[in-house]
């Protein structure tokens, strides 16, 4: 994933001489490349998030196409209100990608982990967010944004879980994106560095659909209503709180035009307790495969819809 | 417009009501419009004293008569703080250390497009207690942003005292000078004193950003005002409201 990223953002600074990436001292071995074809787009601005984030600002305010990266822990997080008031506010075309979404730097602790971002951005008006799942996605993530020049959030999460889909795609804002038809009783939405372990998940059910969900905000009713249009229970699976993030998206448009059960997996609203691997923390919030297998059928139970076992 | 609207802040806008004359009189090339791409700017980022900033404005004729007649009524667009979606304002900097920032950004951008153009950014001293103030004056200062030109008005007080009892700046020409700024404290009330330091820091051969620290008292101009922090929060009645004005009137 990151070296879609990487090329992506090659292919638009050579593309657009307006496009400069600000980098807040993070990025070490992502911008080689970049450095060595575009080292006049290129800012690093030091570990000064604020000031980062509103110097963009005044760069698109003055005709330019920022792109600001960081480590998603300080962008968003950090910065939320100059990302209110200096970019969205202004409508402003500035694309923040956020890196390590989730529990990615899984030993460095809390202070690293991000699982708060798309509830705390999905919040301010003008704010769109994407969450890609995997490199295809990631290149089609970028193109979205570049084509459209809106305040645009892009959530990196574990970026070397290996592809979903299969060749390259178009992605458009609102539209989940099909990864695996079916007309039983689940549909499983996922996001982010959910996507392939959701694909694996979903062979353990009989007629499941698979949904990628790269596009947060906005999250078109019609679109999810599509999606989950043959099922009569919905799971959504993400590596974010449960509170606000793809979880709450989805019940609350589901809520107002089909109310159906469903099932949020993700971050229980709570700090990592232990330090450890990726994998560690993934057993710990109970996003490993068995947790979430376990979870689920009890869920499909819960609505009548699995016989107990035994 | 402050009596009309019973708003406060009187004291926070009477304080840099000289240097706002001096750049617009003198120094800020703002071409025929208040948008125009050629223009210098001016950022306010002490924005909670923007009514004298929509003075200017009125005087330039960018701001009806009305606007100021009905400031802060129902339904009208003049907000009680600095904000970008009126024309003439450059950005929303009613939170503090936002921005001076964006400036920096535009200031950046102006010089990357090969531009003579400027920026002129005003701070509060109080202001500078951000963070954010001390990333960006770093930043301008990497930058070599030698078409950015700050004033801090530098009145002594802040919301609830006076600064050096808060969180001590002092001294601000000491720091702003560590900070690779090339730098002059003035008397901020005296024209020509301000004139003719904002003169010699544009022609300057200095390669970084400049600042004037710019020596003023908060509700200068009016006796009853000056130097009394109440009026960063109170409000005109009547009786102050003939008084503030024949005292402006006559001097």
């Amino acid at each position: 994933m990151r070296n879609a990223l990487s090329t992506s953002l090659i292919a638009a600074a050579k593309r657009d001489e307006r496009v400069v990436v600000l980098t807040g001292d993070h990025g070490y071995s992502l911008f080689a490349p970049y450095l060595k074809e575009c080292p006049d787009q290129f800012i690093n601005c030091g570990i000064a998030e604020q000031n980062m984030v509103s110097v963009a600002a005044g760069l698109a305010k003055s005709g330019f196409r920022p792109v600001v990266y960081a480590l998603s822990a300080f962008v968003p997080n950090r910065v939320f209100e100059q990302i209110k008031l200096d970019i969205c506010y202004e409508e402003l075309p500035v694309l923040l990608i956020g890196d390590g979404a989730g529990v990615v730097y899984s030993t460095l602790g809390s202070c690293h982990h991000n699982t708060e971002d798309i509830s705390a951005l999905r919040a301010l008006p003008e704010m769109r967010i994407l969450s890609p799942g995997d490199a295809f996605e990631v290149t089609a993530a970028l193109d979205l944004a570049f084509a459209t020049g809106a305040p645009t959030y892009l959530r990196m999460g574990k970026g070397d879980l290996g592809p979903v889909h299969s060749s390259s795609l178009q992605l458009q804002w609102g539209e989940l994106v099909p990864v695996k038809r079916g007309a039983g009783e689940l549909a499983l939405i996922a996001t982010g560095a959910m996507l392939s372990s959701t694909l694996e998940l979903s062979n353990q059910f009989d007629g499941v659909s698979v949904w990628s969900a790269p596009c947060l905000k906005p999250l078109k009713a019609a679109s999810l209503l599509r999606a989950v249009e043959p099922h009569q229970v919905v799971a959504t699976l993400e590596e974010h709180n449960i509170l606000g993030g793809l979880g709450g998206i989805v019940t609350e448009i589901l809520s107002e035009h089909r109310p159906l059960p469903v099932c949020r997996i993700g971050i229980p609203d709570r700090y990592s307790k232990m330090t450890g691997s990726y994998n560690y923390l993934m057993k710990e919030h109970q996003l490993d495969f068995d947790s979430k297998l376990t979870r689920l059928k009890g869920f499909m139970q819960q609505h009548g819809f699995l016989k107990k076992a035994g | 417009m402050a009596y009309a609207a019973s708003t406060n802040h009187i004291a926070c806008a009477f304080s840099m009501v000289e240097m706002l004359s001096v750049l617009y009189r003198h120094h800020l090339r703002l071409g025929d419009a208040c948008n125009d791409p050629s223009r210098d700017c001016l950022i306010v980022s002490k924005g909670h004293a923007v009514m004298a900033q929509y003075a200017c404005l009125y005087e330039l004729g960018w701001l009806e008569d009305a606007a100021l007649k009905n400031y802060l009524k129902d339904g009208t667009e003049l907000t009680g703080e600095c904000d970008a979606h009126v024309p003439g304002l450059e950005v929303s900097s009613g939170s503090l250390g936002h921005g001076f920032n964006v400036g920096i950004g535009m200031a950046l951008a102006m010089k990357r497009q090969k531009t003579d153009r400027r920026v002129y950014a005003i701070l509060g001293d109080g202001e500078c207690n951000e963070g954010s103030i001390w990333e960006g004056l770093l930043f301008a200062s990497q930058q070599k942003l030698s078409n950015l030109l700050v004033i801090v008005d530098a009145n002594g007080f802040q919301g609830l005292g006076r600064t050096s009892s808060i969180l001590n700046l002092e001294s601000l020409e000491a720091k702003f000078t560590a900070f690779g700024f090339e730098t002059l404290t003035v008397n901020g009330h005296d024209i020509i004193a301000l004139n003719e330091a904002i003169a010699q820091l544009v022609a300057s051969s200095h390669p970084g950003p400049r600042a004037i620290i710019a020596q003023t008292i908060k509700g200068y101009g009016v006796s009853f005002m000056q130097d009394d922090n109440a009026w960063h929060y109170k409000s005109l009645t009547k009786e102050t409201y003939e008084a503030a004005l024949k005292e402006i009137e006559t001097s």
